[in-house]
């Protein structure tokens, strides 16, 4: 009789599962096939590019100013792939990076006339602790007060350059030590590779396994999924959330260092659209805007996409704006995708 | 299965969106610079006269980039239509390339791109006198002639010149306007962009002399700054209205400041306050004709970007040129606005 | 089973409001061990209440829950795991993006040993080995082990919840309407599932609307109306008729 019924039961789950197949297994293949698909986007604008303008465009020298252009983003990128994979979002990390390399402007300075490798981890240390300062209040407030990220992470946005501003008197602090300009800024390993890109890959790699095989990547996902089945099980959420928010301020500071690194001051007025740019990047990589799925490659594709747009279409002589419609354009489809994922998600 | 077509629907319109974005820019180039291949991109140009493509003596084209501060600025626009039509003139291939905001850290990335397509020379207006200035010594390094238009650098000895405006005598020259608008008595203010501009700087400095040494009895309350927004002047304006009383007078340092200012005026409803702006955009324009501004002082971009393309020609050609060369400003009133010697140099929105 | 045994699970008094709402007004239960009971009510009665109560999902505004005879005060879910308490929610409580192996091990993910476990690696072979052994303990079936489950049909979904909750239960498993949203037949796979986790030794509760499916798979029933308990039957010794008397009003038990 038990081996009859789970027969029949198993006939019936066959049949239900075969209806059910083409449009909700199918989603889970449009995860890997969105990203899949948005890295061949990109190779193609590369080949594109390269055949249009082969000495200009495929240079070594061109190409490695593209991962440099991409590679503060890519930092700030990784963290903001984190808060969006929980469904949440951070408006803020632009000005957290302005506050942070402020912070560390103004300590290095007191630090042996602000020259120095001393300085310079002082410094590091400082941008760190004010990125993750801001991680908390952000985590706190979503956490602990209840706000909506999208309403808390906008008032640290302004709330934060603003009080950066106070630091600074509205200037551009200038005191970057010329050993972190030639190492971070300018330099190469092996004369090769920019130390900018490498710091930005090798966090995107740590960002990448953590997400994929550690309790914390798990759980990220899972808060993104299903907040209230993982407070069902017992995952601490509030206690995860503020981990996340944290670690997308951490970074943000160290995005503040490289920014100091590469344009030797605080660049207050250059970060206005990082948010917009991070979020950009995670949701045309692939990571759902409505969370529960994450893929850091994604997001490390998603970087390079507006990065190489805009230098192929400058190399081309294509009128600027038009670069800015490109952007939009590529976007606008990537939710419309991540839209297209939900709704057969939520038809369950 | 409605969504399996949906998705592939989608994948195709991902695809062809980037194809029609990239074959309609590559198409709509408003500059009527064509992409040519690899002929002129072959050798940096060096100093002593390219032997570039177009064999005929004396008549080589050159390929010429011009990086504002800023897109969508009048006084940007304005530059870039004297560079066009002295382009013309000398048979150059002018491309525009800026970033959307007036920071080095979108308008690096772009002068590198830049870099990348090997023009003959670039003409910019530098966003930070520091941040630039490592990468312009690689694009010199590169065999590209650089000359800075309107703003400078730490350093401008790499460059072949720098074309600019006395931004310190244009200060001054607009505390005189000021001034005399306001009797030699009242308050008054500066609303200046941000700190650490070269030429703004040199503006607010200019005024603050002019104003202790000719006008000691006006009383001044101080500079404020709009980080180029003009509805942040605006609120600027309006706050310091309702804070001081005395306050009869105000110094817009550049465009969307002097833009902002008078909007705030206006929102007030005060029009016994006087403004003298900086720059002659169509808005500023507008709001000299209708009385809210009551004088510009107008610099001369038309002329920059002339003189930048013809300075950049000349060390091109191996013909000498001059270090630094300072263009002139002329007082806008309501009075002369239709004059045309004062008419020829408002700015214009578009070529 | 029953009166000759302590009981497991006590809930003694149990009051709930939500702001104008009293859910619950000085309800009882009790659960013994190594049965099934039902929970049985009319819609608003308050079965769902109770069972987040008893969950460690909320706490009480007033009353007390015995385990073992012992006063326990379930703050928080994982408090009522540690007494042996899973709860398959009516929502199921998975997370749709996660496949069958995470979802069953979602809160208590195995680490790898040594170094990497400190650092939090996950030992995916061990967990997915683990859920195939309890799915095949409890005869469940799963047609992906790495696709997400929101890709999978309801019943599968089901089994992986109850699967979830028998695989980590000590004592007692709570199913809050777990055949609702099923056909005929994974609703009596579901019920066998049921009986097999009572067979174990363990308690099972099942709130559910369905009087044939009570009748079939309990031992006892209990009836809540309007935030109380008004009624307990011998599965064995009641009818449908009765049942619904109870639920309704129509039949009053006076030493419920």
């Amino acid at each position: 009789m038990m081996a009859e019924l789970r027969e029949q039961d198993q006939a019936v789950a066959d049949r239900e599962a075969e209806d059910a197949q083409p449009e909700r297994k199918r989603w889970v293949q449009m995860l890997t096939d969105s990203t899949a698909f948005i890295f061949i986007a990109l190779l193609g604008m590369v080949v594109a590019f390269t055949v249009l303008r082969p000495e200009a465009f495929a240079s070594v020298n061109n190409l490695r100013n593209i991962a440099i252009a991409a590679s503060i983003l890519l930092v700030l990128s990784i963290g903001q792939t984190f808060v969006i994979t929980t469904a949440g979002i951070d408006i803020s990390v632009g000005s957290v990076l302005v506050f942070s390399g402020v912070v560390a402007a103004l300590v290095m300075a007191e630090v042996n006339g602000g020259q120095g490798w001393a300085a310079v981890l002082v410094g590091t240390v400082a941008a760190l602790l004010a990125g993750a300062f801001w991680g908390l209040v952000n985590g706190l407030l979503i956490t602990k007060a209840q706000l909506p990220p999208l309403i808390v992470t906008l008032g640290t946005f302004g709330g934060v350059l603003g009080f950066a501003k106070v630091l600074t008197g509205g200037i551009n602090l200038r005191t970057v030590p010329n050993v972190l300009i030639e190492t971070l800024g300018i330099g190469r390993l092996f004369g090769v590779i920019p130390w900018l890109v490498i710091l930005a890959l090798v966090i995107t790699t740590i960002a990448g396994i953590t997400m994929r095989f550690t309790r914390f990547g798990r759980y990220t996902i899972a808060i993104g999924s299903s907040e209230e089945a993982a407070r069902r099980v017992g995952i601490n959420v509030d206690r995860h959330l503020l981990k996340v928010y944290l670690v997308s301020g951490v970074l943000a500071g160290i995005g503040g260092m490289m920014s100091l690194a590469r344009f030797t001051n605080t660049t207050i007025q250059g970060h206005d659209t990082d948010n917009l740019q991070s979020i950009a990047s995670v949701v045309i990589g692939g990571t759902s805007l409505f969370g529960g799925i994450a893929t850091m490659f994604g997001t490390l594709v998603g970087v390079f996409i507006p990065t190489t747009l805009q230098n192929g279409f400058v190399i081309l002589r294509i009128q600027p704006f038009w670069q800015e419609v490109a952007v939009g354009a590529v976007l606008i489809v990537a939710v419309y995708v991540d839209q297209l994922k939900r709704r057969a998600r939520d038809r369950l | 299965m409605r969504s399996t077509n949906r998705v592939r629907r989608s994948r195709v319109m991902v695809a062809s969106v980037a194809v029609v974005a990239l074959l309609a820019s590559a198409c709509g180039n408003g500059d009527d610079t064509t992409d040519e291949p690899d002929d002129d991109v072959e050798e940096p140009a060096d100093d002593e006269g390219s032997d570039d493509d177009e064999g005929a003596a004396g008549d080589e084209e050159y390929d010429i980039t011009l990086i504002p501060g800023v897109t969508g600025d009048e006084f940007y626009v304005s530059m870039e239509c004297g560079a066009l039509a002295a382009s013309e003139e000398l048979g150059v291939n002018l491309d525009v390339q800026g970033a959307p905001v007036f920071s080095p850290t979108e308008q690096i990335p772009v002068l590198e791109s830049v870099i990348a397509s090997e023009p003959d020379a670039i003409l910019i207006a530098p966003t930070d006198v520091d941040a630039l200035q490592g990468p312009l010594e690689t694009a010199v390094e590169a065999g590209i002639e650089i000359v800075l238009v309107d703003t400078t650098l730490s350093d401008p000895s790499i460059a072949v010149t720098q074309i600019g405006s006395d931004n310190h005598e244009g200060g001054r020259m607009a505390a005189d306007a000021l001034g005399e608008l306001m009797g030699g008595e009242g308050a008054a203010m500066v609303v200046n962009v941000t700190p650490g501009i070269s030429t703004t700087d040199a503006r607010g400095e200019g005024f603050i002399e002019g104003m202790e040494e000719n006008w000691p009895d006006i009383e001044f309350l101080g500079q404020e700054y709009s980080d180029n927004e003009p509805a942040k002047a605006a609120e600027i304006v309006s706050a310091t209205l309702a804070a001081e009383p005395d306050l009869s007078g105000i110094f817009g340092a550049n465009l969307f400041s002097a833009e902002g200012a008078a909007t705030g005026i206006r929102q007030e409803g005060r029009d016994d306050v006087f403004i003298v702006g900086f720059d002659a955009g169509p808005a500023q324009i507008e709001q000299l004709r209708e009385g809210l501004v009551q004088a510009l002082i107008v610099q001369q971009p038309l002329e920059i970007g002339r003189q930048g393309i013809e300075q950049a020609v000349a060390a091109l050609r191996g013909e000498p040129t001059e270090e630094q060369i300072g263009t002139g400003f002329v007082t806008a009133t309501l009075d002369n606005l239709d004059d045309p010697e004062i008419a020829e140099y408002l700015y214009k929105a578009e070529c | 089973m029953g009166d000759a045994t302590e009981p497991l699970l006590q809930a003694r008094g149990i009051y709930k409001n939500f702001g104008h709402v009293r859910a619950l007004r000085g309800c009882d239960f009790d659960i013994y061990p190594g049965e099934v009971v039902a929970m049985i009510g009319d819609n608003g009665a308050g079965k769902s209440t109770l069972v987040k109560i008893l969950a460690g999902v909320q706490p009480p505004d007033d009353g007390e829950i015995l385990f073992e005879g012992q006063p326990v005060t379930l703050s928080d879910p994982t408090a009522a795991q540690r007494l042996g308490i899973e709860t398959v929610y009516q929502d199921l409580a998975l997370a749709p993006d996660l496949d069958p192996a995470a979802n069953l091990f979602l809160g208590r993910e195995l680490v790898k040993p040594g170094i990497l476990g400190k650092l939090g690696f996950l030992d995916t072979p061990r967990m997915a080995e683990q859920t195939r052994t309890a799915f095949k303990n409890l005869g469940a079936g799963v047609q992906s082990e790495t696709d997400a489950v929101a890709s999978m049909s309801g019943g599968q979904r089901q089994s992986i919840a109850v699967s979830r909750a028998a695989t980590w239960a000590n004592r007692l498993v709570i199913m809050d309407e777990p055949t609702a949203a099923l056909g005929v037949v994974q609703s009596k796979a579901v019920l066998e599932l049921a009986k097999r986790v009572r067979d174990q030794g363990m308690a099972v509760v099942i709130i559910s609307h369905n009087m044939p499916e009570v009748l079939e798979v309990s031992d006892r029933v209990e009836v809540l109306r309007l935030g109380q308990r008004v009624a307990r039957f011998r599965t064995s010794e009641t009818d449908m008729d009765q049942l619904v008397g109870a639920m309704t009003g129509a039949l009053v038990q006076e030493d419920a």
